[in-house]
């Protein structure tokens, strides 16, 4: 019997990926220094094992690992994996993987149940074949990544910025740094998302379809809602600096950008019709 | 603006306009509606027929999306209403705000005194035992090695310094509203100076390109100003176009791999590119105008040959055995005196009855027919339309015992050609290019300013150091720590 590499370090990952996200709320509540040692290290060996299932799709099927939706939530998974590590690495705050975690591990939930139609390999029509389509999509998911850091950091944003208001005191409350950091980390994953997001969803989308179809903008769906997406996050980057908007609307608005976004990569692909429809067929 | 007199009302509006369209809050406002609206656009979908909105909403929807102009609402007026505020607001924050931004920035004061730095948030005083001047030379040593830049005066009391880095990352921003408009008007330039073509092409066959002329006219006018009018006028340009093959490549499992071309162009009858090939994704370019593979189909209006069999129109058995037809060429069915010729074919058959002429509803294969000529002995008997869905019809050959019955075709393959012209596509890309170096400037670099007041007390020396970010706050006050600590004084 022939063992499909790419699957059996899928099916490693996933259960990597339970162990850290369960690891990561244990540390969160117990705060014992070991245990966050350990989510760290599973954390690293997850980020690991689905880099080498990524690695061994794009063996066997021969092409970048991000043409259908199967592969391009597993590399949203990697990216989104090693986007927070550096983040615990350079901010040493590991509280925020839990949730992290919880978002990775709903993703690779949601990826392994798709049906088998969207998980088989195909090879690529002729107008995904495109150096720019390839730096498209890799740039386009660091942008989702870090949009999805900013979401998780805006809801404990909400609920800290609450008990700080209230001076109420709850010991998992109190574990998570103060508001004004969150909001600062939160604002960090945004900037890096909306860089990625502007360079990929928009300007390489825009240059591949010019090189394709010879338009570099055509309101197709797919178009549209990376641009409604990016309206949302210009508008938080504006609420930021607007009296009255700072703070809690502005959290708000990274996390109603991030329901955009999940919109923009499924919704916009199973409900809308367009050329991006191709990851339905 | 309390008095009508000082301000009269037109002032007193415009300046409510200017102070709108200078406001955070409106920009939020406009670029809420901007998403809110295109969530719409993608769901109605654009640019159908008519019924199609009919048969999806019903006739009373139907009428409302086509009177709010919701079919084609990223170019309804409304949508460039509000891109037209999104470029004011930018324009009005941009002159309201980068003056002063541009003088606090570049004219920062540097004779301060201690009062000052303790009135900036984020302050720190160190008492050392060194002389004023020897403190001095070793915090300008710390702060070149950060990559500071600092300028001093001496004031009566002590000397003030004053270090910043990073004032490139205080105009990020603005770099991004400029590549914004760049980017609008690249789209808008190539709107009204580009053209888009879509042609069906034959292998052998030679076409003349279309392009489209533009001539400024200034017979409008709005209340006796007259308005420039641009007219666009399409006209064969001298650019022919060759197709000499066309091709699809398959994967082993049969689905199609590519869709190729070879190109052949001349310019003034001169050759000027030969046997150049494109695909998907490598278009051909030749003086700004840009071939793109798009698409290919089966000929709609020809076949390469079409196959009958002759029937005896009594019994309806086969009289004689199935023949092939090339196009356009005579054919002698064997053992027969007759003769037929394939003159035209349309893949889906429709005829008009005030024009009475035939022409295919589409370019589906839905109901093909086909048009021959029947010869007796070398004279023309008949002309008839055979059709490939319905093989009684019209298929009796007058005055004889036959019929003619249309059994099939083979098609002639087309390539379809994108054409087009679209001279703003430079500056859309020289704009993509300023947004992403003007974000990284706004995000990336950050605008550090530290004042710092050198006195003597006493016997001591007195440092008051106080530190501004534009962002980014929480890592520049570790920054200022390190820099309170190596300046190595006891913090108070």
């Amino acid at each position: 019997m022939k063992v499909i590499m790419s699957l059996l370090f899928f099916d490693m990952a996933f259960w990597f990926y339970f162990a850290t996200m369960l690891f990561y709320f244990a540390y969160w509540i117990t705060k014992k220094e070991l245990l966050g040692q350990a989510s760290t290290v599973l954390a690293i060996i997850s980020t690991f094992a689905i880099f080498m299932m990524l690695v061994f799709r794009t063996k066997e099927s021969g092409h970048a690992p991000f043409s259908n939706l199967y592969e391009s939530m597993t590399f949203f998974v990697w990216v989104i994996s090693i986007a927070y590590l550096i983040m615990e690495f350079r901010y040493k705050i590991r509280v925020i993987g839990a949730f992290v975690m919880a978002i990775v591990f709903v993703a690779m939930f949601a990826t392994s149940n798709l049906p088998y139609r969207f998980q088989d390999i195909q090879p690529l029509n002729p107008a995904l074949q495109s150096i720019w389509f390839e730096l498209h999509v890799f740039s386009a998911f660091i942008g989702y990544a870090g949009f999805g850091i900013a979401f998780g950091m805006a809801i404990i944003y909400l609920i800290k910025a609450r008990f700080e208001e209230r001076k109420a005191s709850h010991f998992l409350i109190d574990r998570f740094p103060l508001s004004a950091i969150l909001d600062e980390l939160s604002y960090k994953s945004v900037a890096w998302g909306f860089i990625f997001f502007t360079l990929g969803a928009l300007i390489l989308g825009a240059v591949w379809a010019n090189k394709a179809w010879g338009t570099y903008w055509s309101w197709d769906p797919k178009e549209t809602w990376s641009l409604i997406t990016w309206f949302v996050y210009a508008a938080y980057l504006h609420a930021r600096v607007t009296r009255g908007w700072r703070g809690k609307k502005a959290a708000y608005v990274a996390i109603f950008g991030f329901l955009s976004t999940i919109f923009l990569y499924w919704g916009v692909s199973f409900v809308l019709p367009g050329l991006h429809a191709y990851a339905s067929q | 603006m309390t008095t009508s007199d000082k301000n009269p009302i037109h002032k007193i509006i415009g300046g409510k306009i200017w102070g709108l369209f200078g406001s955070l809050k409106f920009v939020l406002f406009i670029l809420f509606s901007l998403a809110i609206l295109s969530v719409i656009g993608t769901v109605i979908q654009q640019n159908q027929p008519p019924q199609f909105y009919v048969g999806e909403y019903g006739s009373k929807w139907a009428s409302l999306i086509f009177s709010i102009g919701l079919e084609n609402m990223y170019h309804a007026w409304w949508f460039s209403i509000l891109l037209i505020f999104l470029v004011a607001n930018i324009i009005v924050c941009t002159i309201d705000r980068f003056p002063p931004k541009w003088k606090a920035t570049l004219e920062t004061k540097i004779d301060i005194d201690a009062k000052f730095i303790k009135n900036i948030a984020n302050n720190h005083t160190i008492v050392l035992q060194d002389e004023p001047q020897a403190v001095k030379e070793n915090i300008l040593n710390i702060l070149h090695k950060k990559r500071y830049k600092i300028k001093e005066a001496n004031t009566t009391e002590g000397i003030s310094l004053y270090a910043w880095k990073g004032i490139t990352g205080r105009f990020g921003s603005d770099v991004v509203h400029v590549s914004l408009l760049l980017t609008l008007v690249g789209a808008i330039l190539g709107s009204i100076f580009g053209f888009k073509d879509f042609g069906a092409f034959y292998e052998g066959e030679v076409t003349t390109i279309p392009v489209v002329d533009f001539q400024f006219g200034a017979d409008r006018s709005w209340h006796g100003i007259p308005l420039p009018k641009i007219e666009r006028q399409k006209r064969a340009s001298d650019i022919q176009l060759r197709l000499d093959k066309f091709w699809i490549d398959y994967y082993e499992t049969g689905q199609i791999k590519q869709y190729n071309s070879i190109l052949t162009l001349s310019d003034s009858g001169r050759e000027v590119i030969k046997g150049k090939q494109i695909w998907v994704n490598a278009p051909l370019h030749y003086h700004g105008l840009t071939f793109y593979q798009s698409s290919y189909g089966i000929a709609y209006d020809r076949v390469k040959q079409a196959e009958f069999v002759l029937k005896d129109s009594k019994t309806h058995k086969t009289a004689v055995q199935p023949f092939q037809a090339a196009w356009n060429i005579p054919y002698d069915i064997p053992g027969t005196d007759y003769r037929i010729k394939v003159v035209s074919f349309v893949s889906d058959f429709g005829y008009d009855p005030t024009t009475k002429t035939i022409f295919p509803k589409s370019a589906e294969h839905n109901n093909p027919a086909i048009n021959v000529e029947i010869y007796k002995n070398g004279k023309p008997v008949a002309r008839p339309w055979l059709f490939y869905n319905y093989a009684d019809l019209f298929a009796q050959i007058p005055d004889s015992d036959y019929e003619l019955v249309f059994r099939g075709y083979k098609g002639i393959v087309y390539t379809g050609l994108s054409i087009n012209r679209d001279p703003g596509t430079a500056i859309v890309w020289i704009g993509a290019a300023l947004m992403i170096i003007g974000c990284c400037m706004a995000f990336f670099i950050f605008h550090k300013r530290i004042w710092m007041y050198v006195r003597k007390n006493r016997n001591e020396t007195e440092v008051h150091l106080g530190g501004m970010i534009n962002k980014n706050k929480f890592t520049f006050e570790r920054e200022l720590l390190e820099i309170v600590e190596s300046i190595g004084g006891i913090k108070k």
